[in-house]
């Protein structure tokens, strides 16, 4: 018989079993987390947040750029069964040459890029193939959904999605490095219903015209803010195809214009201001005025004499130099800086020029400039400027974020000089040049513009012509400002051949405004029959 | 009696290490889970996102005007606004009767020909 087991033998027995139990458990609980706990680490790489750069939306929310998921695919050839097979289904849904993956697939690396930044529908294509071996690399991509609507002042990004034109570029700090959100957006001033009918109209008119350039802004004068900004030729931001038509030039922000008669304006608001003229005062036209060894001329036959009013309305050059020489060379210098036309003007959007004046600011130089030659700025500094002289006569900067607080500075002329102004301008579209543009209830001011165009050896040139008109709407308390350009139009069978801002430029504000005016709640003037007919 | 006792401590402290152990993996697991689920939302966000770019596309006014123009013989006219709704007279306000009422009208130049639409709308109703 055997002896019984000591007390250290029970012991041992003991903590053997311990450490059996032990092991047992930790045995059953890594068969437990192998075998039937799902894999809970695994996460699909689509699932990851995407940190980009912000949305860009318009003044109401609407969406205008945004980072979209578009990762880049690759594959490694070795796992395909057939890879010929594999490059033709995935030239088939990604849009590649099948002929560089077939040479890809057959060479002799083991990872290759197949396509870049695929946009989530070519994606659920590719996920349908069911082809092993593919992998995606998380990627974004800046995406336009209005496309060419606002490309030329949206901009676009780089590859390493930095700006690198238009607001993307202007308000790069603001858009970076936020992670997609409702909250994580900017908001510009644009409003997007004004765009496309600005765009729309500016499209018909360039085609219809045969314009080599044609754009357009509106502008809140109490605001500054820009509620649309086009330029055409544009381009489309999702393929940035740069070529056969396409302009990433943004002509209202980087081209210098000699805007012609359209520059009265400034004339005549510097003229009031200084009380050098008064309404109703004539005005000797003539068949040319002489100023030394230069002889001015109308662009059209004039009357013997004029009076102040029709001056601006007839749109005279003799008559506009005439009163720019009474202010003199130095007044018209200080008042045209004052005004902001003397440099460069500073908004959100980094597309800029310097104006272009004269160094030596003479009497011929003040005649010339009176009437909107001689000086060239860009639509936009000049649009500033006389929503400086209509909005009761302070100054305003143009901005692209939404600001919707009145945003006058300093007062530049006097809001009585500002109200005479409205006056002429009204007068201008109901007796003069920009008769078109008269939207029955909306009482619109405006001045048209016509000036030749310098060529290349820095002569005008005959026929050549930029056009353009400022309206002001409604007139009595002016709240917006179009002013649109069309350069190189020509004139058509319908015009007579005419291809003058009054033909061009003043119909394409006019339908602007008679479409914008009740989507911005405009306050229409009761419009009588009786008034209408006559 | 002492045997018994530091038995019952040893038990006590290997039932505690796994009870503890237990809530430890169950917390891990639930911190992963919390994490799947934080992703799912910010890829619920990523699609959703994505749709309302899809419908921004899809309801761009220049798509509309397209379809209009194209599927319903739609076409570009002049802006009509008969009044705008502060100046009509609220329905307390509307004449009685057989009075006169008055006609809220506005002209405007038709596109083509160059004819005149007249628009009168009677206020009052």
């Amino acid at each position: 018989m055997n002896p019984p087991p000591t007390v250290f033998q029970r012991r041992i027995v003991i903590g053997a079993v311990i450490c059996v139990a032990a092991f047992l458990l930790v045995g059953m609980r890594l068969v437990d987390v192998t075998v039937f706990t799902p894999n809970v680490r695994q996460i699909r790489s689509g699932d990851r947040p995407i940190l980009s750069r912000a949305d860009i939306v318009d003044r109401n929310g609407e969406l205008i750029a945004r980072n979209l998921p578009a990762d880049d695919l690759y594959a490694r050839p070795e796992l395909f069964k057939d890879k010929i097979r594999a490059a033709h289904e995935l030239a088939v849904a990604t849009g590649v040459e099948e002929e560089r993956l077939t040479q890809l697939f057959a060479g002799k690396h083991n990872y290759v890029l197949v396509a870049r930044q695929l946009p989530p529908d070519v994606r659920t294509k590719v996920r349908l193939l069911n082809l092993p071996g593919l992998e995606y690399q998380a990627d974004s991509k800046r995406y336009y959904p209005d496309g060419r609507l606002a490309a030329q002042v949206v901009g676009v990004t780089d590859g390493d999605d930095k700006g690198v034109s238009g607001l993307e570029l202007g308000l790069n700090r603001q858009l970076r490095d936020k992670p997609m959100g409702a909250a994580d957006q900017v908001q510009t001033s644009l409003d997007m219903r004004v765009q496309f009918i600005l765009a729309h109209e500016a499209k018909a008119s360039l085609d219809e015209f045969h314009a080599h350039a044609a754009g357009g802004l509106v502008m809140n004068v109490r605001t500054g803010e820009i509620l649309a900004f086009v330029s055409l030729p544009d381009f489309d931001p999702n393929t940035r195809n740069f070529g056969d038509g396409n302009s990433s030039r943004d002509i209202m922000a980087q081209n210098l214009y000699e805007l012609g008669s359209v520059f009265k304006i400034f004339t005549f608001a510097m003229a009031l201001q200084d009380h050098t003229i008064h309404l109703g005062e004539e005005f000797p036209i003539g068949n040319g005025l002489k100023i030394g060894r230069y002889t001015i001329h109308e662009a059209e036959r004039m009357p013997a004499t004029l009076t102040v009013q029709d001056i601006l309305a007839d749109s005279s050059n003799i008559g506009a130099a005439q009163i720019a020489m009474r202010s003199g060379a130095v007044r018209q210098r200080a008042f045209l800086t004052t005004l902001g036309l003397l440099s460069p003007i500073h908004t959100e959007l980094p597309e800029n020029a310097s104006p272009l004046y004269p160094s030596n600011w003479g009497t011929i130089e003040t005649a010339t400039i009176g009437f909107g030659h001689g000086i060239s700025v860009t639509p936009l500094a000049f649009a500033a400027a006389a929503a400086s002289v209509v909005n009761g006569g302070r100054r305003i900067t143009p901005t692209f974020l939404k600001h919707p607080s009145d945003a006058r500075g300093e007062q530049v002329i006097s809001p009585e000089t500002s109200a005479t102004m409205r006056g002429l301008l009204r007068y201008v579209v109901t007796n003069g040049t920009g008769k078109k543009a008269d939207v029955p209830g909306y009482d619109v001011g405006g001045k048209t513009g016509s000036a030749e165009v310098v060529g290349p050896n820095g002569r005008y040139m005959s026929g050549k012509l930029v056009t353009s008109f400022c309206g002001v709407f409604p007139v009595d308390d002016p709240r917006y400002l179009v002013f649109v350009v069309m350069d190189r139009p020509h004139g058509t069978k319908a015009t007579d051949g005419f291809a003058l801002a009054g033909y061009t430029a003043v119909p394409l504000a006019g339908q602007v405004i008679s479409r914008i005016a009740p989507l911005l709640g405009v306050p229409m003037t009761p419009v009588t029959v009786a008034k209408e007919n006559s | 009696m002492i045997r018994v006792l530091n038995f019952c401590c040893v038990a006590a402290m290997g039932l505690t290490i796994l009870a503890l152990y237990h809530i430890s993996e169950q917390t891990r697991i639930a911190r992963v889970q919390l994490s799947q689920v934080e992703h799912r939302i910010a890829d619920a966000r990523t699609k959703t996102s994505v749709l309302q770019t899809e419908w921004v596309q899809v309801a761009n006014p220049a798509r509309i005007q397209q379809l209009a123009e194209a599927s319903l013989g739609m076409s570009d006219t002049a802006t009509l606004q008969l009044s705008s709704l502060e100046l009509l007279p609220r329905r307390g306000d509307a004449p009685l009767g057989g009075a006169q009422m008055h006609d809220a009208n506005a002209q405007v130049p038709a596109s083509a020909p160059a004819q005149f639409v007249k628009i009168a709308a009677h206020t009052g109703m």
